[in-house]
C-alpha cells in the first residue's frame, strides 16, 4: 500500500464530526448479519449504508443470518427487539 | 432510512414538545443532564433543545470517554508509542487529543509508528501480522467499548498472540455520575440515562440515583424522538411527584444488561483503586485495569510510563463543561483559540464532546439570538 493509499484511507476513516464516533463514543449501530463463521466466532454484517464488516458474537450467540445486532467498535453487545423485519430498531 | 425514519418524524416531535409543555411547571426551572455525549451529539444535530420550553435546561455530562481522558494518561500513550519497535493502535478521536507535549497524531508526525483502528480486533490483526514488532492496544472507552477489548484479549489468548497488548483507559459510569451528584456545584432535576452503556450494564445499576438522591433517571435512545421522549418521560415524574428508573429505549436495552458480556468484563479487567477524570479529578474504583490473569498483556506492565499526573490547560474549562456547570460558549477560549481544528481542550476534540458539538451545529443558532 503506498504512503498516499494510507493518508487517503485515514483520511475516509476519520471520524466526521456531523456524523458522530461510533468507535470512541458511547453509540452502536444496527447491522444485519449475512455471513456466520462460527469456529472463529465472527459474522459479517452489514450496516445501513451496505458496509460490511467483521463483528465478534459471542456476547450474542446463537445469532442467525438476517438478525439484527447493535454492534460497537467491532463487537455486537445486542440485538434488536424488534427482530430484523420489524423496521423499529435504531441505526 | 429503514429503522430510524419513525424516530426522527417531524410530526411527532412536535406532538412531543407540546407535550412536554403541558407538563412543565411555569416559573420552576429544570436542569436534565444528559449523561452521554452521543445524547450530545443528537441534541445538538437536531435542535432538540430549541424545541424545549425555555425552562426546561439540558445540561451535558461527562460521558464522552476521550474527553474525559486526562493529560498524563495521553502522554504516557505517545511514551510507549515512541518506543523501537512499537506499533501504537488508537481510535480516531484519540489521535488528536493533545498532551502535555503534542498529541499521537504528532508523535506519529515525528516517526512514531501510530495507527487508527476502527475495533481493538484490528489491532490485533495488526498484531499477527508484525509478529516481529510489539502492538500495543490504547482501550478507551465505557462499558460500551469495554467488552470488545476483553473479547480481543481472550482471543489474543486463546490463538496465542504474544506480541498484542493493552493500555487501558476503561472507565464506568456509574462512579461519576455519584460523584456529580456529590458535587455542591451541580443541583439537577433529572438524568437521560446512557443508551448503549446501559446495552452492556441494564439498567439497574442506575437504581442508586432515585434511591439514594432522589433524582428520575430515564434511559434513552439517540434519535430525536427518543431523547425528547425521554425528557418527557423524566418531567412527567417530576410532575408525579414519583422518582424511579425508566427505560425508553427498551428495544433495546434489557433491564438486567448483558449479563455474558458483564461475565467477560469481570474476568478480563479489575477496578483501579482510583482513576483520574479530567475535570473531576480521581474518582475511586471508575477505571479498569487488566486482572492478573491477563497480566501478561498489559501494556503498563511491559513499558515503563511516565505516570505523571499533569495539569490541564489554564486556559480550558473542560472540567466546568464536563460537570455541566457551564455552557460550551461560556468558556474563555471556546471558538477562538479552541477549534475543532485546533483544539486546546478535549471537548473539542471528539465529535461526542459537548464543545465540538455546539461548535458543530449550534454556534451559529446561539449568534442569531444574541443578536
Amino acid at each position: 500500500m503506498s504512503a498516499f493509499s494510507v493518508r487517503l484511507d485515514e483520511a475516509v476513516a476519520h471520524c466526521d464530526p456531523h456524523g458522530g464516533c461510533i468507535t470512541c463514543g458511547d453509540e452502536a449501530v444496527a447491522m444485519r448479519v449475512c455471513v456466520i463463521d462460527a469456529g472463529r466466532g465472527l459474522a459479517l454484517c452489514e450496516d445501513e449504508a451496505g458496509r460490511r464488516s467483521s463483528v465478534e458474537i459471542a456476547l450474542v450467540e446463537p445469532v442467525a443470518i438476517g438478525d439484527a445486532l447493535l454492534v460497537h467498535a467491532g463487537t455486537a453487545i445486542g440485538r434488536s427487539a424488534a427482530g430484523p423485519s420489524g423496521g423499529t430498531d435504531h441505526a | 432510512m429503514r429503522f430510524v425514519d419513525e424516530f426522527r418524524d417531524a410530526e411527532l416531535g412536535r406532538a412531543l414538545a407540546g407535550e412536554i409543555l403541558a407538563v412543565v411547571e411555569p416559573g420552576r426551572h429544570y436542569k436534565l443532564m444528559e449523561v452521554c455525549g452521543g445524547h450530545t451529539h443528537s441534541i445538538y444535530k437536531y435542535g432538540i433543545d430549541d424545541l424545549l420550553p425555555a425552562n426546561v435546561e439540558l445540561v451535558h455530562g461527562p460521558g464522552c470517554p476521550v474527553c474525559v481522558i486526562p493529560m498524563g494518561r495521553v502522554d504516557d500513550g505517545i511514551a510507549i508509542a515512541h518506543q523501537p519497535d512499537v506499533i501504537f493502535t488508537c481510535f480516531g478521536d484519540m489521535m488528536r487529543i493533545p498532551g502535555s507535549d503534542g498529541s499521537l497524531q504528532d508523535a506519529k508526525a515525528a516517526g512514531a509508528d501510530v495507527r487508527m483502528v476502527y475495533s481493538p480486533l484490528d489491532a490485533l490483526r495488526i498484531a499477527k501480522a508484525n509478529p516481529d514488532r510489539d502492538v500495543v492496544f490504547f482501550a478507551i472507552g465505557f462499558e460500551t467499548t469495554a467488552p470488545s477489548t476483553a473479547l480481543t484479549l481472550k482471543r489474543a489468548r486463546a490463538e496465542g498472540v504474544k506480541n498484542f497488548f493493552c493500555m487501558c483507559n476503561h472507565v464506568t459510569i456509574v462512579p461519576p455520575l455519584r460523584a456529580l451528584l456529590d458535587s455542591p456545584d451541580l443541583r439537577l432535576d433529572g438524568f437521560v440515562g446512557p443508551g448503549h452503556v446501559s446495552t452492556v450494564v441494564g439498567a439497574r445499576p442506575f437504581e442508586f440515583i432515585p434511591a439514594r438522591y432522589g433524582k428520575p433517571i430515564v434511559v434513552a435512545g439517540f434519535e430525536p424522538l427518543d431523547v425528547l421522549q425521554a425528557v418527557h418521560m423524566i418531567l412527567r415524574q417530576l410532575a408525579e411527584g414519583r422518582c424511579e428508573v425508566e427505560n425508553q429505549y427498551s428495544r433495546v436495552v434489557p433491564y438486567e444488561g448483558n449479563l455474558r458480556a458483564l461475565e467477560v468484563l469481570a474476568e478480563v479487567f479489575t477496578l483501579r483503586p482510583h482513576f483520574e477524570w479530567r475535570g473531576l479529578g480521581f474518582i475511586s474504583q471508575s477505571g479498569l485495569r487488566l486482572s492478573d490473569a491477563y497480566a501478561d498483556f498489559d501494556a503498563e506492565l511491559r513499558y515503563a510510563v511516565p505516570g505523571v499526573r499533569v495539569a490541564d490547560p489554564k486556559a480550558c474549562q473542560c472540567g466546568e463543561v464536563l460537570k455541566g456547570v457551564i455552557k460550551p460558549w461560556e468558556c474563555k477560549v471556546f471558538g477562538t483559540a479552541c477549534t475543532p481544528e485546533r483544539p486546546i481542550g478535549t471537548c473539542m476534540v471528539s465529535s461526542e464532546g459537548a464543545c465540538a458539538a455546539y461548535y458543530n451545529f449550534g454556534r451559529f443558532a446561539r449568534e442569531r439570538q444574541v443578536v
